[in-house]
């Protein structure tokens, strides 16, 4: 038999106390965190790399920078930053025990986020289109590496929103498992909005313009 | 440290549930039961070990002749190092199927991390470890074949076979892949207090699996971070694997002794 305590999908927990809030956070959370850092970690050293090779050569860089559409850069931090805006109120509401609402602000953070899929899409195919690929240059190699990989993270957390928001819809009330869930795939829907937050101004401000 | 308290911290706690009567094998002893596990679980550090030595060092592999060098200039090293690569990839064939049994190990393990579930999570990881072996020993294959005749061969023979080797070992990454994100959703799943591989490690398996995606960019490029010698492609994502070896292990090791007490405790309660 499940011990009561450790079977959670029978027993939903009070999410409102400081106490299950800790008890989910010693469970779980530093898991994801391994994830996070060591996936920030790399990119990190991306960043450094993309600086380092920029030094070496800077009029080709920005030579090339001047050449992307700002507006696509713009357009996609206010989709991420909102999206991960309604990421936040859906775990204040699955902390809440609120599961219609989580899943509520769940659909809108995946229908935004949609959006930041739809102008990445478009802007590449712009760029191809153009015969701007990988291949054309250092700084293009960069820009399709760090877009291409933060575009990866970005679609695996759009599977994660979709995934929580099936999750929440097949309980009662949000269980204490699900809340952590829900709180962990904030966490990496963040990073997506942090990793972008460094992209944009590396790949598309740092040229004067 | 309290040896009584140790010893309940070891045992499963009642979210574990008592596997079925084929994974207990009742009638064995624990003596029986897990003879060689302990064997195999040493089969990953001692391959570790080996691998870096005869494939890194005696092959020079570590790193990697760089992809932008000419066919003169690899024909050149083939020529001169031809001794030391037959002797480092034939010992890269001999040890590189430790990873075989090294991979047995961790599949007994995740078997107890929930027995009374499919055993997807658990396959998966047995057949994604086992053929890891392809690669690792097809690719020393061509290196000494390369090694094997060097003076009759052709530079640009040469040249392509050392290429194929990298390409190989480098792009058939997605078969380690498979029992490394294995391994860390099956861990996730674990009910015990205390889950036989922590959370932590966990996650660092499924994110060094999928961080071998930048080898998809690696056919791409002779020079840079994404080549076969870049620091991404060769320096972070090889030290990536060599750590989650380290980590499996150490934490396969950890686990049997628990897993014996939960068995005897399994086997009075059923």
């Amino acid at each position: 038999m499940p011990h009561p305590e450790n079977d959670m999908t029978q027993n939903p927990p009070d999410l409102a106390t400081e106490e299950a809030v800790s008890i989910l956070r010693g469970r779980h959370l530093p898991g994801v965190l391994v994830f996070i850092i060591a996936d920030m970690a790399v990119f990190c050293m991306l960043f450094v790399g993309f600086m380092v090779d920029r030094m070496k050569d800077v009029a080709l860089f920005n030579n090339s920078a001047i050449a992307l559409d700002v507006r696509f850069g713009v357009a996609n931090t206010l989709i991420l930053v909102t999206s991960g805006l309604f990421v936040v109120l859906a775990v204040n509401a699955a902390r809440a025990g609120l599961r219609k609402t989580t899943r509520g602000w769940l659909l809108l953070s995946f229908l935004v986020g949609a959006g930041f899929g739809v102008s990445k899409i478009v802007e590449y195919s712009i760029k191809i289109s153009s015969g701007i690929t990988m291949q054309t240059n250092p700084f293009y190699m960069y820009y399709y590496a760090l877009t291409g990989a933060h575009f990866l993270h970005f679609v695996g957390g759009m599977i994660a929103l979709a995934v929580l928001w099936v999750l929440a819809g097949r309980e009662a009330t949000v269980s204490r498992n699900t809340f952590n869930l829900i709180e962990s795939g904030a966490l990496y829907w963040h990073m997506v909005d942090l990793l972008w937050l460094f992209l944009f101004p590396m790949l598309y401000l740092l040229v004067p313009r | 440290m309290n040896t009584a308290a140790t010893t309940t911290a070891y045992l499963p706690d009642d979210a574990v549930a008592i596997p079925e009567p084929q994974v207990i094998k009742g009638r064995l002893s624990n003596t029986q039961y897990f003879k060689y596990w302990r064997t195999c679980a040493a089969m990953g550090p001692i391959f570790l070990t080996a691998f870096i030595i005869c494939w890194g060092v005696l092959g020079h592999n570590i790193p990697p002749i760089p992809a932008d060098h000419t066919a003169d200039q690899m024909a050149e090293f083939f020529r001169t190092h031809y001794n030391e690569v037959r002797a480092g990839m034939a010992g890269a064939m001999l040890f590189g199927v430790l990873y075989l049994p090294w991979t047995l190990s961790i599949t007994k393990v995740m078997e107890w991390i929930n027995p009374l579930e499919n055993n997807i999570a658990t396959t998966l990881q047995m057949w994604g470890g086992g053929l890891t072996v392809v690669p690792l020993v097809t690719s020393s294959v061509f290196w000494l074949t390369a090694a094997y005749r060097p003076d009759v061969l052709s530079p640009v023979t040469l040249q392509m076979l050392y290429d194929q080797g990298w390409l190989l070992i480098d792009m058939f990454y997605a078969i380690t892949t498979i029992p490394m994100v294995a391994i860390g959703v099956a861990g996730l799943t674990d009910k015990r207090a205390a889950p036989l591989f922590p959370r932590w490690a966990c996650w660092f398996s499924i994110w060094a699996g999928i961080s071998f995606l930048f080898e998809l960019l690696m056919p791409f490029f002779k020079s840079g971070l994404f080549a076969r010698q870049g620091w991404l492609n060769f320096w972070v994502e090889f030290i990536v694997w060599f750590a989650y070896i380290v980590i499996i292990t150490y934490y396969v090791f950890k686990a049997i002794p628990r897993l014996e007490k939960e068995r005897t405790a399994a086997l009075a309660k059923a």
